[in-house]
């Protein structure tokens, strides 16, 4: 039973890798990606120079040999900043994510699964959260807790995870009542069984692709809550706050806007376009 | 059909009245005495009871709520603690400029999308399908506050074109508008492509195609047509994040709307006031979504079967 169950799962993989390898544009974010993660474990071994070494003999100069994407208002080298800002906000999305969608998708399971009161508590709790547009609802969370990167990710996450809860319950609402659930249910199998075996598998496609998308989406918003001073505070090399200090020196150092915003703009382009790999490799409707 | 939209009507009053509650507990959320954090470390303890007294903070809870919701119901938006006037007042006066920031921004946003989509569709894995999608995925992916900062260089400071602050005029919302639409554009050509493709699949289109129409008829006047009803709902809901959205680029072009007042004010603890603008925000985004629940129901026919 166990052995069929393996090789039923692994000839899906082998379908999912199949799809997933012609998704051209999906491969070349994953290799981007792992690119920037080895840049995050490793920036200050990279870092030619250091992320708070002052420099005012040098202050606010253009790109050159000496610093590839110029220097800062007190000559700090740009280059530097920006690959160990890989770090900070990777980690953010990461962490922020991972805690909105664990807590959604067992939110969603219990919702799902169990219906009653649960979910309506559950339900109206996601109506709420959604009631709040955009980033309004990470605002107000940072008013309540104060700036910084760590109420960021709580309000990233907060703001991330009805989507998942939503997603998971109706999932769950689709294959509760399919046959193979319902065999397994009247074989006695228990709720957790049930709920861990065949409902979240089901699920896990979706959930994937949603992770994979809102990563992207959280690290632009964690950008933008430390551009607008909530998040990261100076000196930290964060992505959103460096453009932020860069905007009084418009009109000759367009550098310090310019490169903070590439690299915000390829790591969640490159989130992105995995996501939609993803979802097409997983998609069963899309097999042709 | 009336019946669908009583029961939309109803669970959003039901929002509302949630979100009116948790918006009431926001100042009430804060860790530790609230009236202290808002007066600063440095109040001394007078300066912190006025806080308590001025916020309502030392009546019973229960009654804090009464006065709070009949507040509301009068347009009493309470006393912004910056500027010592009523936030009402702040409000109504910077509130049309968001709105019509808004509007312009939907407006060329879903219109260019739109077009984009169902070209990318009519072309689909042509080169005009993976130019339109790469626009639309670059799109989704630009950080706005980029955007506008990218826009302000080029068109203000090297050309002089355009301006790159203030409300003043049309030529004034250029650039922000510009800067706000440039997201949902890209996820509205995401969306109708995919719409799209989903109804050129279907058995009328066939029919059509084998009556011998040409393909912009079919495209334009059938499969369009159909993808339109979810373009409708999503352009709907895209309008209500846009809103949300305005909070950045109003901060970039300092621009005078409800957006900048929020960073303001979260910037200078003023709780009434961000209380009110966290309020204003979502009633916003809840009433666009009835509209758009009612006009789905309205302009959808499987809707009134069921």
């Amino acid at each position: 039973m166990s052995t069929k169950n393996e090789k039923v799962k692994s000839s899906r993989f082998q379908e999912f890798l199949k799809k997933f390898r012609k998704q051209k544009s999906a491969i070349a974010a994953l290799i981007v990606l792992l690119i920037l993660v080895f840049i995050a474990i490793f920036c200050y071994q990279i870092a030619p120079y250091g992320i708070n070494e002052f420099d005012y003999s040098s202050v606010l100069q253009k790109p050159s040999a000496a610093h590839w994407f110029g220097t800062d208002e007190f000559g700090r080298d740009l280059f530097s900043r920006i690959l160990c800002g890989t770090r900070i906000s990777l980690t953010v999305g990461l962490a922020a994510v991972t805690v909105g969608a664990i807590s959604g998708t067992v939110l969603g399971l219990i919702a799902g699964y169990y219906g009653g009161i649960a979910e309506s508590l559950i339900m109206r709790m996601c109506d709420v959260l959604f009631a709040f547009p955009g980033i309004i609802l990470a605002i107000a969370i940072i008013a309540i807790l104060g700036s910084g990167m760590t109420n960021v990710v709580i309000a990233v996450a907060v703001f991330s995870m009805p989507t998942f809860c939503r997603l998971v319950r109706s999932t769950v609402l689709a294959t509760k009542e399919s046959v193979y659930v319902q065999a397994e249910r009247s074989l006695g199998a228990s709720d957790a069984r049930i709920l861990f075996r065949h409902i979240l598998p089901a699920a896990l496609p979706n959930i994937i692709v949603q992770y994979t998308m809102s990563i992207g989406n959280s690290i632009m918003t964690a950008s933008s809550l430390s551009f607008l001073g909530m998040g990261a505070q100076a000196p930290t090399p964060e992505w959103g706050l460096i453009l932020s200090t860069g905007r009084t020196y418009m009109v000759n150092a367009v550098h310090m806007m310019l490169f903070p915003g590439l690299a915000i703009f390829i790591t969640v382009l490159c989130f992105n376009l995995l996501g939609d790999g993803l979802r097409d490799a997983l998609d069963p409707k899309l097999s042709e | 059909m009336v019946r669908y939209l009583i029961k939309k009507f109803l669970e959003t009053l039901l929002t509302l009245f949630i979100v009116t509650t948790a918006v009431f507990f926001f100042v009430r959320m804060i860790p530790g005495d609230p009236a202290r954090m808002i007066a600063g470390e440095q109040a001394t303890l007078e300066d912190v009871e006025n806080v308590r007294e001025s916020l309502g903070l030392n009546k019973p809870v229960p009654q804090q709520y009464a006065i709070y919701i009949s507040g509301l119901l009068k347009g009493d938006l309470g006393t912004s603690l910056r500027t010592k006037r009523p936030v009402a007042a702040e409000l109504s006066q910077r509130y049309p400029n968001t709105i019509k920031l808004a509007t312009l921004s939907i407006a060329w946003s879903a219109t260019l999308g739109i077009l984009i989509g169902v070209w990318s569709a009519r072309h689909r894995t042509k080169w005009q399908d993976y130019l339109g999608m790469t626009i639309a995925v670059s799109g989704i992916s630009l950080p706005n506050f980029w955007i506008g900062f990218m826009l302000i260089s080029l068109f203000a400071v090297k050309l002089h074109l355009l301006p790159s602050t203030g409300t003043a005029g049309f030529k004034s919302y250029i650039l922000p508008a510009l800067t706000l639409g440039t997201n949902i554009m890209a996820i509205l050509a995401r969306f109708t492509r995919s719409s799209m493709i989903e109804q050129l699949k279907e058995d009328y289109i066939r029919t059509a195609r084998s009556k011998g129409l040409s393909e912009t008829p079919v495209t334009w006047k059938h499969a369009f047509r159909n993808s339109m009803i979810s373009v409708v709902t999503v352009i709907g809901m895209q309008f209500g994040f846009l809103i949300g959205g305005s909070v950045v680029t109003e901060q970039v072009f300092a621009f005078n709307g409800i957006g900048s007042l929020l960073v303001t004010s979260v910037s200078f603890r003023d709780y009434p006031a961000i209380q009110s603008l966290i309020l204003i925000f979502s009633l916003h985004f809840i009433v666009i979504n009835l509209i758009v629940d009612i006009l789905y129901a309205v302009l959808n026919p499987e809707i009134q079967l069921s």
